[in-house]
């Protein structure tokens, strides 16, 4: 089987923080790196390609230009080969954008089995891209896929998804669209030197572009725009109580007993 | 033209609440259509017996509920989506969805099949002029964004949150509708019930555990004061997730339950911004942690500085109970 991984290349989101001086999110100069749900994705379909059930592996990323680094650590866990879909299409906050680029930029490849996301990204927390990626290509979706297992001869995949209240097993042909829940595994790590191997010519660009999409396109024009924030702290009392263990004990207990939530 | 809202959701209290918002919007000349799936027992979008269920508690929230039926054993987002799509067709503002794992391919299969903006854990909606424009958290709760949605239908996915409006009133009329749908070929071949022990969303107060315990049975210390307090037990992301020493169903947070609780208790939590987004709703958050610089520190009403092993028992004593 083929397999296409979809991956983001976000702002490390531990190190967002909001500037109270100038009333916005500071992000400029922070570290940035592959979205922590699409490691799993990517997991996911690694396993599938060492058990030999899966022949192809590539990765198709959102993100600018400095993406070019995330996506060499992203094949060096195991893929064949990376695509950076250029252009910017990375908009935390607008799904089915991005959900258009990368419908746009799979269609440019050969045509895969299965296609994996994460279940969100890092930065938006949306959990639709994949949902609107599947509806896009006409395919099914199953998520949040906890556990998978494919059968490559009879083309078909089986998942467990985790519903909440229930733990429902399903069973599709391919192709299809996967949302890969983090709780799926542990990512492995590339090391410096894996990373390091992966050559020029397992990295290639998409451009948009060149499919005769541009910034302007109809398609391709934002849905949806951040226009404005605010500081997403509560303001809270901060009584600070200091002291002896027990002191501080019976002054938190009696404050409490005022508040009126014991 | 008067505007339009479609509303749907998973379950009855969520659909309540966005019939709610819906009619926040719509105003005197607005309407309000709440869309139900009908399966082969019962409703499954709401989770419901009957479709007059439902009604009931709509209210005059709704205008109409549209049921659309056959729509199997169980509730498939590709389902949900037609039935929306199919509703939408009349013409909308905007389509309110509470979140859920089925509720997220049906928002998104919407969005993208009509073109329209979509946004994710809305918290509300507006309308600014001409457009509508939704807030929500965004960058893991370090800021709330305001999101303009220009291309109708605009497609919502609301956060999690409490009905907590009044329902009466004149009930919804009733429409039942066939399937819209062209479903996948997607067979279920297993179903298996998770139980949950931990009702984190509704408690009334919570107790949380963080890095500042050493290890895993260091965490059986606090049960006393859990008890003391009829409180739920809660953790935050590295407890669940990186030692994985609770199970994700206790992780407070972004990745995992939002709190409403009257009393938070963070304890040797550092208070990243993920988990701080987890408990703004509570009413009062308390503290205790060794270092007085940590995040949970500032985003707390009380704080105790100090050893959480000396404190947490002392609290269990000046509670009254044993420590």
């Amino acid at each position: 089987m083929r397999i296409i991984v979809c991956a983001k290349h976000v702002v490390d989101s531990t190190e967002i923080r909001w500037d109270e001086g100038r009333g916005e999110v500071m992000l400029r100069n922070l570290p940035t790196k592959i979205s922590d749900y699409d490691r799993n994705a990517l997991e996911a379909a690694v396993v599938l390609k060492e058990t030999g059930d899966a022949v192809g592996l590539e990765v198709v990323m959102i993100g600018g230009e400095p993406a070019v680094k995330t996506l060499k650590e992203a094949v060096a866990m195991g893929a064949d080969k990376g695509y950076l879909v250029e252009g910017g299409w990375d908009d935390p906050f607008d799904p089915t954008r991005t959900a258009r680029a990368l419908t746009e930029a799979i269609g440019s490849l050969e045509e895969p089995d299965i296609i994996m996301c994460g279940l969100v990204s890092e930065d938006g927390y949306s959990g639709v891209t994949g949902p609107a990626l599947a509806q896009m290509l006409d395919l099914p979706y199953l998520g949040p896929v906890v556990l998978l297992e494919v059968d490559a001869a009879a083309g078909s995949v089986e998942a467990v998804l985790d519903m909440g209240s229930v733990r429902r097993t399903v069973k599709v042909p391919t192709p299809c669209v996967l949302g890969i829940d983090s709780l799926m595994n542990v990512p492995r790590l590339p090391t410096v030197l894996q990373v390091m191997k992966v050559k020029a010519d397992r990295i290639g660009r998409i451009s948009l572009s060149s499919l005769g999409l541009t910034a302007g396109a109809a398609e391709l024009t934002p849905a949806a725009e951040l226009v404005g924030c605010a500081s997403g702290a509560v303001e809270r009392k901060r009584v600070v109580i200091e002291g002896p263990a027990h002191e501080s004990a019976v002054k938190l207990v009696e404050s409490l007993r005022q508040e009126g939530v014991l | 033209m008067a505007a339009r809202y479609v509303v749907s959701a998973a379950a009855v209290s969520d659909l309540q609440r966005m019939a709610q918002a819906a009619r926040e919007l719509a105003g005197a000349d607005g309407r309000v259509d709440a869309v139900a799936l009908a399966g082969d027992a019962g409703v499954l979008a709401p989770e419901a017996a009957t479709p007059e269920e439902v009604v009931g508690r709509l209210g005059r929230l709704a205008d109409r509920l549209l049921v659309y039926e056959g729509a199997g054993g169980w509730l498939r987002g590709d389902v949900w989506a037609s039935a929306l799509r199919d509703a939408l067709d009349e013409g909308a503002e905007a389509v309110f969805v509470a979140d859920s794992p089925s509720a997220r391919e049906a928002v998104g299969r919407v969005a993208a099949a009509l073109g329209s903006s979509c946004v994710s854990m809305c918290d509300r909606v507006d309308r600014d002029g001409d457009r509508l424009v939704a807030t929500r958290s965004i960058y893991g709760g370090v800021a709330e964004g305001r999101i303009a949605l220009p291309n109708a239908p605009a497609a919502c996915l609301f956060a999690a949150g409490k009905f907590e409006g009044e329902a009466g009133g004149p009930a919804a009329a009733v429409e039942r509708r066939p399937s819209a749908a062209e479903p996948y070929e997607l067979a279920s071949v297993g179903e298996e019930p998770v139980v949950k022990t931990v009702d984190l969303a509704g408690a009334a107060v919570v107790v949380s555990v963080g890095r500042g315990f050493a290890k895993a049975e260091d965490i059986e210390l606090v049960q006393p004061l859990v008890q003391a307090l009829g409180a739920e037990l809660g953790c935050s992301r590295p407890v669940a997730e990186d030692f994985k020493w609770l199970p994700k169903e206790r992780l407070v947070g972004l990745t995992g339950t939002s709190v409403t609780a009257g009393l938070y208790l963070a304890l040797g939590i550092s208070g990243q911004v993920q988990h701080l987004a987890g408990i703004k709703g509570a009413r009062i958050v308390a503290a205790v942690n060794s270092d007085a610089r940590a995040p949970i520190m500032r985003n707390a009403d009380y704080v105790v500085v100090g050893d959480l092993y000396k404190v947490v028992p002392e609290l269990v004593a000046a509670l009254g109970g044993s420590a």
